[in-house]
């Protein structure tokens, strides 16, 4: 499904062109609101719910990341925070505001990444207006909630914030209304999308000699929806390679409450029958797929005879440096 | 794909080392083979021309060299689609004792394609010989009987490795690095 994520200075008005965007678009606004409300499904809980959203890690809790259970609980929210965007990009049109989402959807091709900023002096004057303060306390208010967004990009994802390299579009409030600014977005969005659309190629295009290259199917005919573009790419691959596959066919329990409910299961992404093997991908940075690790474990205790092999960020990249610039 | 045009070379195998491994493998493929003579030498374009010439150069049983090539999996349209055969065996290999020569093995895509592909064509045997193995990078299994080097997931060039068909004619192997 299609993604604008909306990064903004604070008091440039992004948060109206992500609101406005969203309503005349028809796609979910993800914001504060959203997050609260559904994020604790993904497992995210307070404190962590509110403490750690857009929020600057102070120096004692970012000295503190060093322990281990600090770090933990640091990856533990980012990659419920990934899963949770993951998981609604899969079923709704989103327009996401903050929290890292230019980062998560940097290599999604559909998504299209927008700034929202505006000289100081422009900022000022819609913070004193909107809150209803003076000018010192405007400056003030927005040094605080621009820093608390540029130390949570670095801390959680190690970018800079304002890196132009990490956004399509930016839009200067200082020299547009806020209206033009949506206009420009859903601009920027519908060109995206028809740039999707036309990508792919043509019936025409699909009928010769090297076979259709989508859609895919699974060795039942089934077509599949997958999560994570990397899943489709690599089905793609064992495609080619006329490696059969099926997509999260089987979940394994992993843990169950006292009352024998299933509490933690575990579905690998793919199945390959030829080979009896499952397959996990990850496109997380190592250090942030502990949590994946730490159930193949348990999957191994539970399920001795099951041949699985996880392939990690790293060396998927890898393989696809490789097939980019093979012979 | 982008990969970086500045980058430098770090030697993991040097020309002797090359060698002796070869000269081992030689040795112990004309052992196993000694009492047969219709040995099918197919080693799989192009880097693996390299390898496979001077192997053969070690071998002291009768044997038929032939090649065969595949196009690979990439981004571009042209090799999109599905895996197919773009230079065929001249031999016919029904019933004769194939050994499948492959510079490097890492995915074990090709090579389980290769596999399946040359059974199908009933060869008495069918054994296969690497030089470089990257088991780290295994996505399906594949048998190994001949086995030159072990090496970890780098990106590697020379001796028939290639980088957008540069570094091919290096003696040596070695990990291409960014400067």
């Amino acid at each position: 499904m299609a993604v604008i994520t909306i990064s903004r200075q604070f008091g440039s008005g992004g948060e109206f062109i992500a609101q406005e965007t969203a309503r005349k678009l028809g796609y979910l606004l993800v914001n504060k609101a959203t997050i609260s409300e559904r994020l604790q499904e993904f497992g995210v809980t307070e404190p962590e719910l509110t403490i750690f959203d857009e929020k600057k890690i102070g120096y004692l809790e970012e000295a503190a990341a060093n322990d281990e259970q600090e770090k933990q609980r640091h990856h533990s929210y980012l990659e419920n925070l990934q899963n949770f965007f993951y998981d609604l990009a899969i079923r709704e049109n989103l327009v996401i505001l903050g929290r890292g989402g230019q980062v998560i959807f940097k290599d999604f091709p559909p998504a299209v990444h927008v700034i929202v900023i505006a000289p100081l002096k422009n900022r000022i004057e819609r913070v004193c207006q909107q809150y209803n303060l003076d000018e010192a306390a405007a400056a003030r208010l927005i040094a605080e909630q621009d820093e608390d967004r540029r130390e949570y990009l670095r801390f959680f994802f190690g970018q800079d914030w304002l890196d132009f390299d990490l956004y399509h579009l930016s839009i200067n409030t200082g020299l547009l209304e806020l209206e033009e600014g949506v206009s420009l977005v859903m601009k920027a969005a519908q060109y995206k999308e028809s740039l999707v659309i036309t990508d792919r190629p043509d019936k025409e295009v699909l009928t010769n000699e090297q076979g259709p290259t989508e859609p895919l199917q699974d060795a039942t005919g089934l077509e599949p929806t997958f999560a994570h573009p990397s899943e489709e790419e690599f089905a793609r691959m064992l495609d080619f390679y006329r490696i059969e596959w099926l997509y999260e066919p089987k979940t394994f329990p992993l843990e169950w409450d006292s009352e024998g409910n299933i509490s933690e299961a575990f579905s690998p992404d793919f199945y390959l029958p030829e080979q009896d093997m499952y397959v996990e991908l990850t496109t997380q940075k190592q250090k942030l797929v502990w949590k994946k690790n730490k159930k193949m474990r348990r999957l191994k205790e539970l399920y001795p005879h099951v041949n699985i092999k996880i392939i990690y960020g790293r060396d998927y990249r890898g393989l696809l440096d490789k097939y980019g610039i093979d012979e | 794909m982008a990969y970086p045009q500045d980058h430098s070379l770090e030697i993991l195998l040097s020309e002797e080392e090359i060698i002796d491994q070869v000269c081992r493998l030689g040795e112990e493929i004309s052992r196993d083979y000694a009492s047969v003579d219709d040995l099918v030498l197919v080693a799989v374009l192009r880097g693996s021309v390299y390898f496979a010439v001077d192997l053969s150069r070690f071998l002291t049983v009768p044997f038929t060299l032939d090649f065969i090539g595949i196009n690979k999996y990439g981004n571009t349209k042209e090799s999109m689609g599905i895996v197919r055969i773009t230079k065929d065996l001249d031999v016919n290999i029904s019933g004769k004792n194939v050994l499948l020569l492959e510079d490097i093995v890492d995915t074990g895509l090709t090579l389980n394609y290769l596999l399946k592909n040359l059974r199908t064509r009933n060869p008495l045997s069918m054994r296969v010989c690497i030089f470089l193995d990257m088991p780290g990078r295994r996505i399906v299994d594949v048998p190994v009987d001949y086995r030159g080097v072990e090496m970890q997931d780098v990106f590697v060039v020379g001796y028939g490795l290639d980088y957008q068909e540069r570094y091919r004619n290096l003696k040596y192997i070695a990990a291409l690095k960014k400067d």
